[in-house]
């Protein structure tokens, strides 16, 4: 009979699925430890505690990758760190990984030699989550995600119930009976995925609705919790099945809502995951198709009709992870009368603190609200009304900052912010 | 109706939206014995899939979904 490894030896051999020359090399072996990461992190700006800096934080995986494959540490333990992993280091990789970091990727814009931390930290969250150190309720959201789909008859009517009432509500706002909350369309241009809730259902809606769309929802949400717990077969499943609802609906894109990771996840990880697959659609967030709306005059808007002072948070997996600073800057531009940078902003911006699946895990408030304190004081300083952020993740902190910390803001999503200032072509609204 | 199912726990999760439904009937499930009942009520329409969804998944059971105008009432029963 086999015998039961212990957790360090499963632990060990995670490690080692996962050892990749990228991981030795941009994430380990880079590092002169020059320490220029460490005032970069926005858990240390708000702590001055050096041990959660990038740089300590890295260095706990660090030393275990160093034991097994730097050959160094055979002559010169000393000078390598090297240190065999124990079960002890676990629990500290979880707070490393988990509880201190959210992922936010401002450590690797700013070092000189690009060591990418995150991926270090990463790598970590994968092989806890392997041996079950990984925060209970963020498996708990993976899976729940995967239960839907396999549960999708029971689902079903209650998701279509709630539809039906919100298109209830579309009509009534928008003065058109007619109007439509399309699920299941075959041969819809979009298809749109939302997260649970109405929150990110209505305001797309509408814009969809001036726009004269051809798009649909389909019985699946956007959020990927599998992604933060750097679980590739709970990842890879959830996505799966909006690539699948995609194909089956002959869509031409698969638009996202304005979710960070579910965005990043969808545009960046799926095309490798599924390589072997036809992609017959793109990818984009919903940012990208009213700034395109905008731009190409298929919504008219009026910043009058936003009268008040905003300014706007770079989610990190929007911004500093895909790119997307310019699209949010033009809907602005175009939507709000009075529209105030942060500093510093773009790929500079401060993680809000509650990235990484950190707003899920209510044990961890205190340090997410303490590390929210550098994005707090961001928003303050410019005087604004209102934050906009194109995220769920980031409002939900920023939601609880702006009570933590007194701001007296206001926290709104880019569509809201955009369906307030659409001037109807038929006069209605 | 509702004073058929006799609850352990009540739990207001107004004004909550997704994942801080699921997120804290996660925490209030411990709070109640094995074969407990948590009664509760929400206002995103997310969680008519997301409870149920939660609850298969991790083994517990969504006993009854009531809808009262915008407030949905829910049941689920800790079974381990």
């Amino acid at each position: 009979m086999e015998e039961q490894k212990t957790l360090v030896e499963q632990a060990k051999e995670e490690l080692e699925k996962r050892f990749s020359r990228t991981l030795a090399v941009a994430a380990s072996n880079l590092c002169v430890h020059c320490g220029l990461c460490v005032d970069q992190c926005h858990y240390f700006v708000a702590t001055r505690d050096p041990h959660i800096s990038p740089v300590a934080k890295a260095e706990q995986v660090r030393r275990v990758v160093k034991a097994e494959h730097d050959w160094l540490r055979r002559i010169f333990p000393w000078w390598t760190g090297a240190k065999e992993l124990t079960e002890e280091d676990l629990d500290k990789w979880v707070e490393a990984a988990f509880r201190n970091c959210s992922m936010c990727q401002r450590c690797v814009v700013n070092c000189p030699l690009g060591v990418d931390t995150p991926l270090v930290l990463a790598t970590a969250r994968g092989v806890l989550t392997a041996v079950g150190k990984a925060p209970e309720i963020l498996v708990q959201l993976a899976d729940a995600a995967i239960a839907r789909e396999e549960n999708l008859e029971f689902f079903k009517d209650f998701y279509l119930e709630q539809i039906k009432e919100l298109e209830a509500e579309l009509q009534k706002k928008v003065g058109d009976p007619e109007a439509r909350i399309p699920v299941d369309v075959e041969g819809a241009r979009f298809l749109y995925v939302p997260l649970s809730g109405a929150h990110t259902i209505m305001p797309a809606a509408e814009i969809f609705y001036h726009a004269g769309e051809s798009w649909t929802l389909s019985m699946f949400e956007a959020a990927n919790y599998g992604i933060f717990l750097n679980d590739p077969v709970r990842s890879k499943r959830i996505t799966e099945r909006i690539i699948r609802e995609a194909e089956r609906l002959k869509v031409q894109e698969i638009i996202i809502t304005e979710c960070g990771h579910a965005y990043a996840v969808s545009r960046w990880e799926a095309p490798k995951w599924f390589k072997d697959q036809p992609w017959n659609f793109r990818v984009r967030s919903i940012l990208e198709v009213m700034d395109e709306y905008i731009q190409t005059g298929r919504i008219q808007v009026d910043p009058a009709r936003n009268p008040f002072s905003v300014t706007y948070h770079d989610s990190c997996n929007l911004g500093r992870n895909s790119g997307l600073f310019d699209e949010p800057r033009r809907i602005l531009a175009a939507c709000v009368e009075d529209f105030r940078e942060m500093t510093p902003n773009r790929e500079r911006n401060y993680c809000c603190g509650g990235g990484g699946g950190l707003v899920a895990i209510p044990e961890w408030q205190d340090i997410r609200l303490e590390a929210g304190k550098p994005k707090a004081d961001q928003i303050r300083a410019t005087g604004a009304e209102a934050v906009v952020a194109s995220c769920d993740n980031c409002r939900h902190q920023l939601g609880e900052i702006n009570e933590h910390y007194g701001l007296n803001v206001r926290v709104m999503g880019m569509a809201e912010l955009v369906a307030n200032a659409i001037v109807p072509k038929n006069g209605k609204k | 109706m509702s004073e058929t199912i006799k609850a352990d726990l009540e739990l207001n999760l107004q004004g909550l939206m997704c994942p801080l439904p699921v997120v804290k009937i996660s925490q209030a499930i411990k709070n109640v014995p094995v074969g407990g009942i948590i009664e509760a009520t929400a206002t995103d329409p997310g969680v008519m899939a997301d409870i149920p969804a939660w609850a298969k998944s991790t083994g517990n059971e969504m006993l009854k979904v009531e809808k009262e105008g915008k407030v949905i009432r829910f049941w689920v029963k800790r079974l381990k």
